[in-house]
């Protein structure tokens, strides 16, 4: 956390991204079936270039096209399994920095929206914020009963970590409210069950399974990152960047891919 | 078990599915592997998807320009398709021997149903020169191939006959740097045209593998993959390396390099000697290799450019592409095969000529270029070289019988691969492909074929492998899945551009002329060097190097020439009077059956250049291995005591091909020089007038 407080996201990215580069192209190799893949491309390109090589005989354009897509889809298939080995703590590890540079935390003084979802239509009417000290309503509740929804626009004073506590019905529940600068770690939501969804988008303890709220958001504003004069979202970065390293460490190390 | 592989598999999905379609999409991305999988996948399609836009587009204007070319093209032909299967050197005398004995059933089948006859070769009898006659209809005067080897007037040495590689037209000179400003010039001798082209202008697609004498390539609407006389990566036509831990100093007189091995540390140290320097500085480029004995018996690791792979003894390697970088950009990508020969006591390691790559080649050895690069990625890497079975090595011992023959049928299997993909891809036109195999399988087993080839004295009778009878079965196999292949509406010939014979006793022409005073040597000596090495030319009234030309030291063409033209009409008669019929003092067999001048033999603009005389050795003989290399030896007779020990560069009436066809062929005495008005005929198209061939009459009008 401190040491990410202290690098610009871009250079930030850029290391994730050459690292993560270097270490899946080292695991790609090891888990593939390097002589397989290289014969799928290389029948790739082969029948690509049947369908320069021998264009004016139907025929022979129509069988390779069917090979093109058979060879696409072997390829895609020794492909498959280093990306079994490396899909899961990849995406743990894209889930958790996500927490940092997915979204920008509130700004002082800037007005953010709390959305709740409550699944009993009776608390939905009766569901009530109680803000902490530096936190204020900036207008009134809008209730869509719709998707039984209902919204608050905030707006915070100072710089701290703040629990909003939401009351629907008896019950009341917490969530995290981060204002700040840099990139301190945010969880956007808080869920009750879902389990699976509560792994990728949530870094706060599940809601009560008995409480009425079914989620309970702060919607922090997406992160831009500055980066070749672009506006980049993290993931979109990170993905040309350890593409890019990839490329080059796979040039390097003689890695087939 | 299957059932626990499927339950993996299942769990692998689910976790997968779960992964990729739970919560957000971006965390798919699974790192730079997956990315480049989906991204070349993507590119692929979408590079197939653009193709097929263009084509779409395209194809309207294109079908238009077919029409307006293919008006000739199947309108007047009696078949869809031809398929020309070349067995280099398969004897018409053998064919019919083993077909007797049940060995061949396709062939058997094909002359029942079709044709069987003897194929009239070319003067001489010699492969590029009767390939050339095939491709062209004509005779060697109008296509100017009489040897593999033709002569340099001004200083009596040979030169390829067939293609000419030359560096580039300009350099700049940068101190001890000559840096060549464009590519190698690659300029071929062969004249005439092959008959593809006449069908390619009418529309007709042909698939050309591996006919010799197609190097350099030319263009043609088909594709073609240079065969004999490609060259390998050093220019030469196969040079094998012998890399050892034994001292010798001893060197192959051609062929091949001796590279010392040297220990170092744990392994051995070698390297694979490649072409000169591209900049000038006279060193030769190098890939070095090391051979590590790994514990195991009769196994050692390699290790060619970082890259390490296990040989057991007596195994090839797979082609290896190796790189010879010369710095500032510069280099050659060659593919060459490692054969560990010995790990204990000494460690030796052959290694095949370095071949051309196909897949990325310096020179062009297919038409179009990307033709080699697509049935490399298809079948992977193959051999290029013209000469591919390197029949130097065996000669030299460096490889024994199975050693050579592993790598013959190596070859073969990749050649067989390449016809089959022709087929498919040649539905209508013209497949033509020539296989090596049993041209150079007979010159290296026919030792084992006869009863006392001198070659093979030391082997007893009851220990001699039937190498050429399997060869002969191998081929008529390949037929037999040919003929699966074919409808009745492919006319399949299978024809030989010779026959073969013994070649049981060497005669030295060269030795010849001198003890009959045509051919005089400085000092008095009575032997001379190779390449004419103290010949006296100014006293010197003919000489041979090659394989059947013999040439008169004419005034006004050699550069030391001293026959007048006015007597080179009684000079040449002299000599085929003296040598037709010399008879061999040892055996009293007839060492030469007939001597023809070559005025009478050939008709065209390139008359000049052959020789004067062919020499038409008889059934056992053949040119000296020293009188082909312009060397003058005290014997004039001597045996052949070489591996290679079959031959066809003899009197061509004695060594025709074969013809077998699946259809009937009304012409008694056919000859290769027919073929290609043949095809054309079939095809419907009118035939060139400067053809010296005849149509055969096939089908049911022949019978």
């Amino acid at each position: 956390m401190g040491l990410l407080t202290f690098n610009t996201p871009a250079v930030i990215v850029t290391v994730i991204s050459v690292v993560i580069g270097f270490v899946m192209v080292f695991i790609f190799a090891w888990t593939s079936d390097q002589k397989a893949i290289g014969v799928a491309k290389e029948h790739l390109k082969a029948h690509l270039l049947a369908l320069r090589l021998f264009q004016d005989q139907i025929p022979v354009v129509m069988r390779s096209y069917g090979r093109i897509i058979v060879s696409t889809g072997r390829y895609l298939k020794l492909a498959f399994k280093p990306l079994l080995f490396v899909i899961i703590p990849l995406t743990l590890l894209a889930v958790y920095a996500d927490r940092y540079l997915g979204s920008e935390p509130i700004a002082r003084g800037q007005a953010f929206l709390v959305k709740a979802r409550i699944s009993n239509p009776d608390a939905l009417n009766s569901a009530a914020l109680q803000l902490p000290d530096g936190v204020t309503v900036t207008s009134p509740a809008v209730h869509i009963p719709a998707t039984n929804e209902v919204a608050w626009r905030l707006m915070a004073e100072k710089d701290g970590k703040y629990d909003v506590k939401l009351q629907a019905g008896d019950q009341t529940v917490e969530k995290e409210l981060v204002v700040a600068t840099g990139m301190p770690r945010l969880s956007s939501v808080r869920l009750r069950d879902r389990l699976w969804e509560r792994i990728f988008v949530s870094g706060e303890p599940a809601l009560p399974s008995n409480s009425p709220i079914d989620s309970i958001e702060v919607q922090y504003p997406a992160r831009d990152i500055a980066f070749a004069g672009y506006g980049w979202n993290w993931i979109w970065l990170f993905f040309v960047l350890s593409l890019a390293a990839g490329f080059l460490f796979k040039s390097i190390f003689g890695i087939e891919i | 078990m299957k059932l626990v592989v499927r339950n993996k598999r299942l769990i692998a999905f689910a976790i997968l599915g779960l992964v990729l379609l739970c919560p957000r999409h971006s965390y798919a991305y699974a790192g730079p592997g997956a990315g480049f999988a989906v991204l070349s996948s993507f590119w692929t399609l979408f590079v197939a998807f653009l193709y097929s836009v263009y084509a779409f587009f395209a194809w309207p204007f294109r079908q238009l320009f077919r029409m307006l070319r293919r008006r000739k093209a199947y309108g007047k032909a009696q078949i869809k398709r031809a398929v020309i299967l070349g067995f280099d050197g398969m004897d018409p005398e053998l064919a019919d021997r083993f077909m007797k004995e049940g060995r061949l059933p396709n062939l058997a089948k094909l002359r029942d149903q079709g044709t069987f006859r003897k194929l009239r070769t070319t003067f001489p009898a010699i492969s590029p020169v009767a390939w050339s006659t095939f491709m062209t209809g004509v005779n060697p005067g109008k296509h100017n191939i009489y040897d593999f080897l033709a002569r340099d007037l001004n200083h009596y040495l040979p030169y390829l006959s067939s293609a000419e590689i030359k560096g580039p037209k300009r350099n700049v000179k940068l101190g001890k740097y000559t840096i060549p400003l464009g590519g190698a010039i690659v300029k071929g001798m062969r004249r005439g045209i092959p008959f593809w082209h006449w069908l390619g202008e009418a529309g007709i697609f042909s698939s050309i593998i591996r006919v010799p004498v197609t190097f350099p390539p030319e263009k043609f609407p088909g594709v073609l993959l240079s065969g004999m006389c490609v060259p390998d990566l050093k220019g030469s036509q196969g040079t094998f390396c012998f890399c050892t831990t034994r001292k010798s100093d001893d060197k192959f007189r051609e062929g091949g390099v001796r590279v010392p091995m040297e220990r170092n540390g744990k392994g051995y140290h070698s390297y694979v000697p490649g072409p000169d320097h591209p900049l000038g500085t006279g060193e030769e480029l190098r890939v070095p290799f090391e051979v590590h004995v790994n514990g195991k018996p009769n196994q050692a690791d390699l290790v060619v450019d970082s890259e390490k792979f296990t040989l057991k003894v007596g195994e090839y390697s797979e082609w290896i592409q190796v790189k010879f970088k010369a710095g500032a950009g510069f280099g050659a990508h060659g593919i060459c095969r490692f054969y560990l020969k010995e790990v204990s006591p000494e460690v030796e390691v052959y290694v095949t000529p370095v071949n051309i790559d196909p897949g990325q080649p310096d020179l062009p050895i297919s038409h179009p270029v990307t033709y080699s690069i697509y049935l490399a990625k298809l079948f992977g890497p193959y051999a290029t070289l013209g000469l591919a079975e390197d029949t130097w090595a065996l000669n030299e011992k460096v490889l024994d019988d199975d050693a050579f023959l592993s790598q013959c049928y190596q070859n073969h299997d990749d050649r067989e691969r390449m016809l089959f993909d022709a087929l498919e891809k040649t539905q209508q036109g013209l497949c033509t492909c020539v296989f090596d195999t049993t041209d150079r399988v007979q010159h290296m087993f026919w030792r084992y074929l006869e009863e006392d080839h001198p070659a093979a004295r030391d082997v007893p009778r009851d220990k001699r492998p039937a190498v050429i009878p399997e060869l002969y079965t191998k081929m008529d196999e390949l037929i037999g899945r040919v003929m699966k292949q074919i409808d009745d509406q492919t006319l399949l010939m299978v024809v030989s551009d010779h026959g073969f014979k013994s070649f049981a006793r060497c005669f030295n022409l060269n030795a010849w002329l001198h003890q009959n005073g045509y051919l005089t040597l400085k000092d008095g000596k009575q032997e001379s060097g190779d390449w004419f090495e103290d010949v006296d030319w100014s006293k010197t009234r003919a000489y041979t190097m090659g394989l059947n030309g013999l040439y008169l030291n004419l005034k006004g063409r050699e550069r030391e020439g001293i026959v007048d033209p006015s007597e080179a009409e009684a000079l040449k008669e002299e000599l085929r009077v003296k040598l037709n019929g010399l008879k061999d003092p040892a055996s009293g067999k007839v060492g030469i059956t007939g001597v023809f001048d070559c005025d009478a033999v050939y008709a065209g603009p390139y008359v000049d250049n052959a020789p004067d005389l062919i020499v038409g050795y008889g059934d056992g003989y053949r040119a000296s291995w020293d009188s082909v290399m312009g060397k003058v030896t005290a014997q004039v007779f001597e045996d052949n005591l070489k591996a290679w020990s079959g031959d066809h560069c003899i009197d061509p009436r004695l060594v025709p091909g074969v013809l077998f066809c699946n259809q009937k062929i009304g012409e008694e005495k056919p000859a290769i020089v027919d073929v290609a008005p043949t095809i054309l005929k079939m095809f419907g198209l009118a035939l060139p007038g400067h053809f010296d061939g005849k149509p055969w009459t096939v089908g049911s009008a022949a019978t």
